[in-house]
């Protein structure tokens, strides 16, 4: 048998295996998608108010199982050599991805925009309280600053816009959350900045300190035109931690809600 | 003077040839089919990968890698296992989700029949199996009634021609087939191959 020939065989005999081995891997990291609450999930009439053009929220909370025993005791024993507490749903194992698409149904061209929240196991961050604290003492429109902010966009009569919230986005987030949640981190600093630029605020954050994925997701939608918003979550989960099986119990961690300090 | 003119007479003669006085017996066939290996059999499949239906309106077509495993019990008959995988990218029909990449694995038992003409043949198979999707997000888009796994059933023809070689041969099939996991809808496979007969 030539080599040529010996080669040949060898590679249709080895054909039959990569199907199986594609079935194998199927299961590895493979995203779980969440619809938004409602479709349309986020709507409004463009009619602007004193505080400015309308404004829409709702969001989803993941719902994740609690660890088992091996794996609280591994928890536990990394809480003990760390110092601090170790969060389950950790930043490095739960991916999150958020895909949103805005449509305008006015007769006009407007200005969309898109803001999110949301909640770790710790502390839930809601730029509407942060915004109170901002328009305290003068009656300017609220200033809304969300968890992760979507670059505001004009979008035409009828036309319709697709975008990302990245998973990178998403982890400045938890980072963010994490900062003014669990080490007194300055607010504004920490979210106006990005850590990768300018990372201000964050000099409290032990540098071995294991992040808290978000839990809850809250999605804030406003436009100066009549527009709707679709979105959908998406999560990669190594771990196999979202709640899947009625035998697993429900996560349910309480989450301290974010008060700036001029309110508190 | 005896000698010189016995040789001006044989020079003179014409060749000598053979004459055929009967046919043979039966006339040889390039190449014999008969001799082409039968029995186990594995394919390698490249192609594309279609949905119609309500997966039609959200996903694209994709690229599809498949193999097979067969036995021919006749020349005429043959069972097989299918092992297929494809990609797609869900379409502007998603909405949210356009973009969104998305895996099918399939697998299935079948039974073809072929019929040969010398080196080349068509065939026709069928088969019931498996499909499973890689995410979830037909079902979040209300495609899919069932979670991710379902029942797949149908068939296809396809046309086969054998090298020279006794084990090799190459060809082209399209399957249609109907998903049970997927609501009102079917899918298109078609392949070219690469036929290896142990």
């Amino acid at each position: 048998m030539t080599g040529r020939r010996a080669a040949g065989c060898a590679l249709v005999r080895a054909l039959p295996w990569l199907a199986p081995l594609a079935l194998g891997c199927s299961g590895m990291n493979t995203p779980v998608y969440f619809p938004s609450p409602t479709m349309p999930a986020l709507a409004v009439d463009g009619v602007a108010t004193m505080d400015g053009p309308p404004r829409i929220e709702n969001g989803l909370t993941l719902q994740f199982r609690n660890p088992t025993m091996q794996e609280q005791k591994t928890l536990d024993t990394q809480t003990a050599a760390l110092g601090f507490e170790v969060p389950w749903i950790q930043r490095d194992h739960v991916h999150i991805e958020m895909t949103y698409q805005v449509t305008n149904t006015d007769t006009k061209a407007g200005m969309w925009n898109i803001g999110v929240d949301g909640a770790n196991e710790y502390t839930k961050y809601d730029e509407n309280i942060v915004a109170m604290t901002l328009g305290m003492g003068n009656n300017d429109p609220p200033q809304y600053i969300p968890l992760i902010p979507v670059t505001p966009q004009v979008l035409g009569p009828g036309q319709t816009v697709s975008g990302t919230v990245r998973e990178d986005d998403f982890d400045e987030a938890e980072l963010d959350l994490d900062a003014i949640g669990r080490w007194m981190a300055p607010f504004n600093a920490v979210l106006i900045n990005n850590s990768q630029v300018n990372p201000v605020g964050l000099s409290m954050v032990p540098a071995n300190a294991v992040i808290p994925a978000l839990i809850e997701i809250d999605v804030s939608f406003s436009a100066d035109a009549a527009m709707k918003c679709d979105y959908d979550i998406r999560v990669r989960d190594d771990n196999n931690q979202l709640l899947h099986d009625t035998v697993n119990t429900l996560f349910s961690p309480a989450p301290m809600l974010f008060v700036p300090p001029a309110m508190m | 003077m005896a000698a010189l003119a016995t040789s001006w007479l044989l020079a003179g003669a014409s060749a000598a040839r053979a004459q055929v006085t009967a046919e043979p017996a039966s006339a040889v066939v390039f190449p014999d089919p008969n001799k082409f290996a039968r029995g186990l059999y594995t394919e390698g499949e490249i192609g594309a990968v279609a949905f119609f239906g309500r997966a039609g309106d959200t996903v694209s077509p994709g690229f599809a890698v498949g193999a097979r495993v067969g036995y021919d019990v006749f020349r005429w008959l043959a069972l097989q296992a299918h092992f297929l995988g494809s990609t797609h990218q869900l379409s502007d029909g998603a909405g949210a989700l356009s973009g969104q990449l998305l895996q099918t694995y399939q697998a299935a038992l079948e039974g073809k029949l072929t019929l040969r003409f010398g080196q080349a043949s068509i065939f026709g198979e069928g088969g019931i199996g498996v499909a499973r999707l890689s995410t979830n997000a037909l079902y979040v888009l209300m495609v899919e009634p069932q979670y991710r796994v379902g029942f797949t059933a149908g068939g296809g023809a396809g046309a086969d021609y054998h090298s020279l070689s006794r084990h090799f041969s190459v060809g082209v099939r399209g399957d249609y087939l109907v998903m049970t996991n997927l609501s009102s809808s079917q899918e298109l496979m078609a392949t070219t191959y690469l036929r290896y007969t142990f």
